[in-house]
């Protein structure tokens, strides 16, 4: 079976129908996204009402999230005050002219889709608005993994694809009651090979490059491919200006960037929904 | 440097009194003594606990004291704390226990509970009562050791103590290794290798929960090497 999946639209309607045509060429069997179907981009009613109407199973990103609970940024949300500015500014625009059935569509998104010994989720299984950066501490991810009964995890949320596989998990434990007594002496657990699979961005790409990213696995193989597709995204620049959005967003969508932002911290994580 | 480490005296000042008599009989000299938190249990009774660690008979040593579930309640209900999504404390101890802390612990009382801190960093370990995520959070010796790793790593420290769960137990993660790799969009293919070693969790015990029987924790930080003890204490006392 041929899977595409999808992260991180951002109200990006050109790069979406682009890459739904890529999609469509690559004889997939199912598409799964991992929401951010709004946010930062000038079409957020027009991606969602796509999505929901191709019945694409969908999870709550964390954008999605603000835009059904109101905001509420924790320390991850945001990597600079500066990007915490823009992003409120976004998120007022966005909250403005959402209709209230998208809004409704978004509120019922799940955070995890589970499918046999596979996992969907935006951010990480236990908060939208975690990253799982490729160099999180190795235990950390397979926590993460581990945590949704899933031996391949896909994610989004950080906008740059990466497969990672986590191999030969080994740890030795004990556990002591008392001063003299060991209840658990020497216990050993130990996994089987798991991996994350980051989509990427279709919406706001930031490897460096401004093509839309997504991923197509094959269950059979167990083969993942990362696409890049180029778009039209001169279109979705304009409609950034034109709606008044912050021009910086245009710009680093050129650029496939995010201009002294990016959030970078490996060892920061989230406080939220553990 | 010796440390004695407690929690959960919830409200029980004779328990309390028991271990700092057993606490002053160490050798070596105990030199610090962390309380992490639950003092009191909502009942006016329970508040001479405060009372008495807030002012510490002459050559007894000052505590050191952080907030715990109980503590923390209270703020919520005046309204100086935020209440997480989902209250484990309050589906744990029942509704009623908001009107009680309301009624039984006293303003000026709460404002000394907002004045504590939430734990203490000190020579590579974290002193916190529930966990380095929360207050509410309890730690026990059952869960996964990922999850207890993702504990620690959040601490950047390699011991941490806790009291939420009232157990005492030592956690050890004696050794881990993971291989992974990580792949990304220009086929760029990077190795990366996890080793950990020698990382404790430890439960620092209960004072006060259990009639007549109070457990809590020595440490010496310089050498590693840990102690639990029981204190018997009332008609049936004696030492373990």
């Amino acid at each position: 079976m041929k899977l595409a999946v999808l992260s991180c639209i951002h109200g990006n309607y050109e790069a979406l129908i682009t890459v739904l045509d890529d999609v469509e060429e690559q004889k997939v069997d199912q598409i799964y996204c991992l929401g951010d179907l709004v946010g930062y981009g000038p079409y957020p009613n027009e991606v969602a009402a796509l999505v929901r109407s191709l019945d694409i199973p969908t999870v709550q990103g964390c954008w999605d999230e603000d835009i059904v609970d109101g905001l509420n940024a924790c320390d991850c949300s945001y990597p600079s005050l500066l990007a915490e500015k823009r992003g409120k500014a976004a998120h007022v625009w966005t909250d403005k002219i959402i209709h209230p059935e998208i809004r409704e569509y978004l509120a019922q998104l799940p955070k995890v889709i589970k499918k046999d010994q596979l996992a969907f989720t935006h951010g990480s299984p236990q908060s939208q608005h975690e990253y799982l950066l490729p160099e999180l501490d190795g235990f950390l991810a397979l926590e993460r993994v581990l945590s949704t009964g899933a031996d391949v995890l896909f994610c989004g949320h950080t906008h740059v694809p990466y497969v990672r596989t986590l191999d030969e998990g080994s740890l030795k434990f004990s556990v002591q009651t008392d001063s003299s007594k060991a209840i658990a002496a020497k216990q050993e657990f130990t996994t089987s090979i798991k991996q994350i699979i980051n989509a990427g961005s279709v919406g706001e790409p930031r490897h460096g490059r401004p093509n839309a990213t997504y991923i197509i696995y094959d269950t059979d193989a167990d083969q993942v491919t990362m696409r890049e597709v180029e778009y039209d995204y001169k279109k979705t620049c304009a409609a950034i200006i034109e709606q008044g959005l912050p021009k910086i967003f245009a710009w680093r969508l050129a650029k496939g960037m995010e201009f002294a932002e990016r959030a970078d911290d490996p060892t920061h994580l989230c406080e939220r929904g553990v | 440097m010796h440390w004695a480490i407690l929690s959960g005296i919830e409200g029980n000042l004779e328990a309390y009194e028991a271990v700092l008599r057993d606490v002053h009989r160490q050798t070596p000299t105990v030199t610090d003594l962390f309380i992490l938190g639950d003092l009191i249990d909502g009942t006016p009774e329970g508040n001479v606990v405060v009372e008495r660690i807030r002012h510490p008979k002459k050559g007894e040593l000052v505590p050191q004291v952080c907030k715990g579930a109980w503590e923390e309640q209270c703020l919520i209900v005046r309204g100086l704390a935020v209440e997480p999504e989902e209250n484990l404390f309050v589906l744990e101890k029942g509704g009623f226990v908001l009107r009680q802390l309301w009624d039984n612990v006293p303003r000026e009382m709460v404002q000394w509970f907002s004045r504590l801190h939430f734990g203490f960093a000190e020579l590579d370990c974290l002193l916190v009562h529930g966990s380095s995520l929360g207050v509410f959070e309890k730690l026990t010796p059952d869960l996964s050791p990922l999850i207890l790793l993702d504990r620690l790593a959040r601490t950047g420290s390699n011991r941490l103590f806790c009291g939420r769960s009232g157990q005492t137990f030592k956690y050890q993660v004696a050794k881990a290794k993971l291989a992974a790799t990580v792949t990304t969009l220009d086929s760029v293919e990077e190795e990366q290798n996890y080793d950990v070693g020698d990382r404790l969790i430890i439960g620092v015990g209960n004072v006060g929960r259990q009639p007549k029987e109070a457990t809590y924790t020595l440490y010496n930080p310089e050498t590693d090497k840990l102690i639990f003890r029981t204190v018997r204490y009332g008609k049936t006392a004696g030492f373990r």
